[in-house]
């Protein structure tokens, strides 16, 4: 196993490095966004700009965007962030359709490597990843605070935050899962990593226009993104353990099938 | 009684409705340099794919020593070194990075003597080693293919096209590594090729495969002395056509001081048809594996 992870690790340095230096700089530049506006007191000027379909269709919570915690916690679920951890998830959960399409995996299972170390490698990178990621943004948070000085504005606490980033985690993990099975059912990386890549725009999407766009809400519960309410999690009123099994379950769901697909596939 | 060292039986691979393989049976004895034929299409690699369990198999089983290919796969793979028709790279590894990575992969102890040997043998020099793979050409890309299924001296070898794009020097490298296989008598080459004189001077017995079915097999001995072979004999004055059938002889063309026969088998029959007339010469042609190949291929492509 450890070849084969030190292998994917070194083909994705590149991509893994950039996209963590983004997530961790996010945080630092929204920082120092909100810090500006909290000093030159625009938060209530900003609150009268809000949209209103989405004064309507996220009531009280929706005032939480124009402060400057919301504004800090924002930076966990900014649709750049939530696309990018989905991403960094894809990428990687796509290796295996990368192997076949290149023959390289006729050179890893020539030798008494079992087929589902592939999965497994991938799977266990993309977890990795996910979490260095995670707390590359966290740290990113710590870092903007203490650079801005803005600490004494009030941060979202440090157990909202880790709520935010371990939903985050779940939802990048459950997308990842879903970008694996669809791995394993294709020949062709570009055509896995593509389709993935477009439905999870397309569920993020369906998750943003359910906000103010009532026949949306009906199918709403089939985007993954519907089980990150993050700004529910800031006020406290989120249902994290129920948002978390859904997204875990499907995750459980989608990997299971990904296993017994591959295993029964023509390589 | 000693496994053949890969045995097919009834070994049958569809792809929907399209025929990989169908009800192919052969077995390769330990130790030899088994040829493997067949057109563009005819199943060799799905043969090959399916030998390593990359395929699963529509019907039949394939052993490698005794092993069963799919339901014991990873213990068959354990005695197998493997050289793809076209040798998937990494293209950010050099030669050494790329063979030290497929080694630990593999978790098969390689000998570094054998390596350094194999390196020398296929003349990789230290400065072919450190460079990256994508820039290397088609010809290091293959020795170092040749190197990486061979470095852990695997009971069984096998080699999809293993001197493509090989100069005539390391043809000879090749030849000479093979050489030092059989005499060893540890290791099992099975090898698929196109270049027929390469398996002609290289294998101890070929199988042909059409259409996914094996349509002959056989020592290159046997193929030999059963091969038809084209006669020609001139006599030194005109006489009548042959006017009975010589016994394993088909007249191809007459002329008055010419015959021209295929003979299949021996050639004694003929010798003995013609004892009592004016033979001047009489010309046989050496036995050419195309020709003997080109007989199953009559008609249809594959």
């Amino acid at each position: 196993m450890i070849p084969l992870l030190w292998r994917s690790v070194s083909q994705a340095r590149y991509l893994l490095l950039g996209c963590f230096v983004l997530l961790c700089g996010f945080q630092i530049v929204i920082i120092g966004q909100a810090t500006e506006i909290e000093r030159t007191q625009s938060f209530g000027r900003m609150a009268e700009l809000l949209p209103g379909f989405l004064q309507r269709g996220l009531g009280s919570r929706a005032m939480l965007l124009v402060t400057f915690k919301g504004t800090v916690a924002f930076g966990y679920f900014h649709p750049v962030v939530c696309l990018l951890m989905a991403g960094v998830a894809i990428y990687l959960a796509t290796e295996p359709a990368h192997e076949i399409e290149s023959g390289l995996v006729d050179l890893e299972l020539a030798r008494s490597v079992p087929r589902h170390r592939l999965l497994t490698r991938s799977l266990l990178l993309m977890l990795a990843s996910l979490v260095v990621a995670a707390s590359l943004m966290a740290a990113g948070t710590w870092l903007g605070a203490a650079l801005f000085g803005s600490g004494a504005f009030g941060l979202p606490a440090p157990g909202v935050r880790a709520r935010l980033l371990l939903n985050l985690i779940a939802l990048a993990w459950c997308v990842g899962g879903f970008a694996l099975l669809v791995a394993t059912l294709s020949r062709r990386w570009m055509t896995a990593f593509t389709t993935v890549i477009l439905l999870t725009v397309v569920a993020y999407l369906i998750d943003f226009l359910a906000i103010g766009w009532r026949p949306m809400r009906l199918v709403a519960w089939l985007s993954p993104f519907h089980y990150y309410p993050a700004l529910s999690i800031v006020a406290g009123d989120a249902p994290t353990a129920s948002d978390l099994a859904v997204l875990l379950s499907a995750s459980v769901v989608f990997i299971s099938l990904a296993y017994w697909q591959f295993h029964r596939r023509d390589l | 009684m000693p496994h053949a060292a890969i045995r097919a039986d009834g070994l049958t691979k569809y792809y929907g409705e399209v025929i990989g393989i169908e009800d192919l049976s052969f077995e390769v004895v330990p130790g030899e340099v088994y040829g493997f034929l067949g057109a563009n299409g005819a199943g060799k690699t799905t043969t090959i794919r399916l030998l390593l369990d990359l395929l699963r198999p529509s019907r039949g089983r394939a052993t490698v020593l005794g092993v069963d290919c799919h339901r014991d796969s990873l213990a068959a793979r354990r005695l197998i070194g493997y050289l793809p028709g076209d040798l998937p790279i990494y293209p950010d590894l050099n030669a050494r990075d790329y063979l030290a990575y497929l080694a630990r992969l593999d978790g098969r102890p390689v000998p570094p003597d054998y390596l350094r040997a194999l390196l020398k043998r296929f003349d990789v020099s230290e400065i072919d080693q450190r460079r990256r793979l994508r820039v290397q050409s088609h010809g290091m890309k293959q020795k170092i293919g040749i190197i990486q299924a061979l470095m852990a001296r695997p009971a069984v070898a096998i080699l999809d096209e293993p001197t493509a794009g090989l100069d005539p020097m390391m043809v000879q490298a090749f030849r000479e590594t093979l050489a030092d296989l059989k005499r060893g008598g540890q290791t099992t080459v099975f090898l698929s090729s196109h270049v027929l004189a390469e398996v002609e001077s290289t294998c101890d017995r070929i199988g042909l495969v059409r259409g996914g079915r094996l349509v002959t097999t056989g020592t290159m001995a046997d193929i030999k002395q059963n091969a038809t072979r084209r006669v020609t004999v001139l006599f030194s004055a005109p006489v009548p056509p042959p006017a009975v059938a010589v016994p394993g002889a088909t007249l191809h063309a007459v002329a008055p001081s010419q015959w021209v026969l295929d003979v299949r088998g021996p050639i004694g029959p003929l010798l003995g048809a013609v004892a009592t007339l004016p033979v001047h010469d009489l010309v046989v042609d050496p036995f050419r594996l195309e020709d003997h190949i080109a007989q199953f291929y009559g008609g249809e492509a594959r």
